[in-house]
């Protein structure tokens, strides 16, 4: 029984992949294990494979994040995309399936498309990453900040905020657990 | 009528937690809610990358407070996901166990704020009073009570204690014994029915829109549960249903809450029953100096609330590169908050808020 669902899920994950490969070029897709594709983009790509992908059945984000890969000058967006459940009391194998969807932009004077237009539930993801990346995400409607009270000069989270030294520099101290591990 | 802005929390007494909501009124009916978190917010992802794979045990647990187990589970899943680590079969069983007695607690938690907010003091206290009993079952296990750190990469820290198999059946039992008596003060209770039906309906289209999931897809009637979905632990080795309701107001996400609270404790008894012996913890290697493979994973678990993900990146070092939590209230609390308030009126504004399952340390990290 389990090899004929893995089976079925091999297949499936092989259509989905043969169906992106032929409707868009310059786009890399892995599938490392049965339950996760990784589908790599250029940044003007997104948008229509987002769309694309929600047309076949992946109307779940989960989860849209950001990674600064500072020593290539790159920050990498993150969309991961699942499914919900076709019928009510049953799983398919596609409900198992999580996309994670990357595009990569330049760091300098970072900005991209907002999704909301396709998933409106992007909203406050991309108003997060706004704030703690300092990306611009054209057409979104409310770009205000999310959590933080300050004003930073580098948005918090980047690489090249270092927290200790912000510490040091706006509290004149840092907490002694710090002292005592390195006189250690 | 003249508009008004009015401020619900963080000081107010129909909140539960550190979150406001900004609210234009006319008259008491709401124009618009506009949810304002941050209060809470610590910069977890960011502290992790600066410790250790370890040393971020104690740092997860503390980002929800109400239930910081599923988080040591979803954390230590990635982890075993990027360095490719077994888990002992047993330990299996003893996760899963462990976090459907974290279901029933965080629950009686949130039932005890859903009682609280009505005015059902008594049922409050009663729900409080058994959530305790289920945290000194915790306390046996690992010596905390609110916080566990008994998940870890490879399995969990210890095994059961002996005789602590009878003591976790005889809790249930006792907790178990008093359904009826919650029935009949609070959930079949015509008060209950008058101020939570048809109050902050969420539609099934709504949800699915606005990335709903936990008590809010299933009150709307389909079985969305992850662990039936992409089942982890030992969940799909014992025979489990998922409770739902089809109406998505506030009445139907408390009544499957309940229905789940009930499903969680037949669960537990099922996998003592199947309990296999062995060992519970794979040895991993020296933690302080633990380098893990470049790579990415994102997991995700069911936890009390929805679904919960972690998106994590190892560049090879031995700290995480980056680390993003998906927590089920985020959604619920920012989205669809904002767009359920709207038009309901003032005195349903905590009544939505907590049907709906929200809590603000987990929006805030």
């Amino acid at each position: 029984m389990a090899t004929a669902v893995s089976n079925q899920g091999k297949t499936m994950n092989a259509s989905l992949k043969k169906k992106l490969d032929s409707v868009f070029d310059k786009i890399h897709i892995a599938v490392p294990e049965e339950t996760r594709m990784v589908v790599t983009v250029q940044k003007d790509a997104a948008l229509s494979v987002l769309s694309f992908l929600k047309n076949q059945g992946f109307t779940h984000l989960g989860l849209i994040s950001c990674v600064d890969w500072i020593h290539q000058q790159m920050f990498e967006l993150v969309y991961i995309l699942s499914a919900y459940m076709q019928d009510d009391e049953k799983t398919i194998d596609r409900e198992k399936l999580h996309i994670i969807l990357k595009a990569k932009i330049p760091r300098e004077n970072p900005r991209f498309h907002s999704v909301i237009p396709i998933f409106e539930n992007a909203e406050p993801y991309e108003r997060e990453i706004h704030e703690l990346f300092g990306i611009y995400f054209e057409g979104h409607p409310r770009l205000e900040p999310l959590f933080l009270e300050r004003q930073y000069k580098i948005p918090p989270f980047r690489k090249d905020f270092d927290t200790r030294k912000y510490v040091r520099k706006t509290f004149d101290t840092i907490p002694p657990v710090e002292k005592k591990a390195g006189k250690r | 009528m003249r508009e008004l802005e009015l401020y619900f929390g963080p000081q107010h007494l129909g909140m539960v937690g550190n979150f406001s909501i900004t609210l234009q009124v006319e008259g008491d009916r709401i124009l618009k809610a506009t949810a304002n978190p941050g209060y809470l917010h610590r910069g977890f992802e960011k502290l992790m990358e600066y410790r250790t794979w370890i040393q971020n045990f104690p740092l997860v647990c503390r980002i929800n407070v109400v239930e910081p187990d599923h988080i040591e589970m979803v954390y230590a899943m990635a982890v075993e996901k990027l360095a490719n680590i077994e888990v002992p079969e047993r330990a299996h069983y003893v996760r899963s166990i462990y976090l459907e007695l974290a279901r029933v607690g965080s629950h009686l938690f949130g039932l005890w704020a859903y009682a609280n907010m009505l005015g059902f003091d008594t049922v409050a206290q009663w729900a409080m009073y058994h959530r305790d009993l289920v945290m000194d079952l915790f306390e046996e296990l690992t010596g905390g009570r609110v916080y566990h750190i008994y998940i870890w990469p490879g399995g969990v820290r210890r095994d059961f204690p002996v005789g602590f198999k009878d003591k976790i059946v005889n809790t249930l039992h006792s907790i178990g014994g008093c359904v009826p008596d919650y029935d009949n003060t609070f959930f079949n209770n015509r008060l209950f029915y008058d101020r939570a039906k048809g109050v902050g309906t969420v539609t099934r289209e709504q949800a699915m829109a606005m990335g709903g999931t936990g008590q809010v897809m299933r009150a709307t009637g389909m079985q969305y549960d992850i662990r039936k979905v992409e089942p982890y632990a030992a969940y799909d080795k014992v025979p489990w249903d998922v409770p739902t309701r089809k109406d998505g107001d506030a009445y139907s996400r408390i009544w499957v809450v309940r229905d789940e609270m009930i499903e969680s404790v037949h669960m537990i008894f099922k996998l003592l029953d199947a309990m296999p012996e062995g060992e519970v913890y794979h040895r991993v290697p020296n933690p302080f100096k633990w380098k893990i493979p470049k790579g990415e994973a994102y997991v995700r678990c069911e936890s009390s609330r929805g679904e919960l993900g972690l998106y994590l990146v190892s560049n090879g070092e031995n700290k995480p590169y980056r680390v993003h939590f998906r927590t089920p209230s985020y959604p619920h609390g920012l989205t669809i908050l904002e767009k359920v308030l709207e038009n309901a009126s003032i005195a349903d504004v905590g009544n939505i808020m907590i049907s709906l399952y929200v809590v603000a340390p987990e929006i805030d990290r």
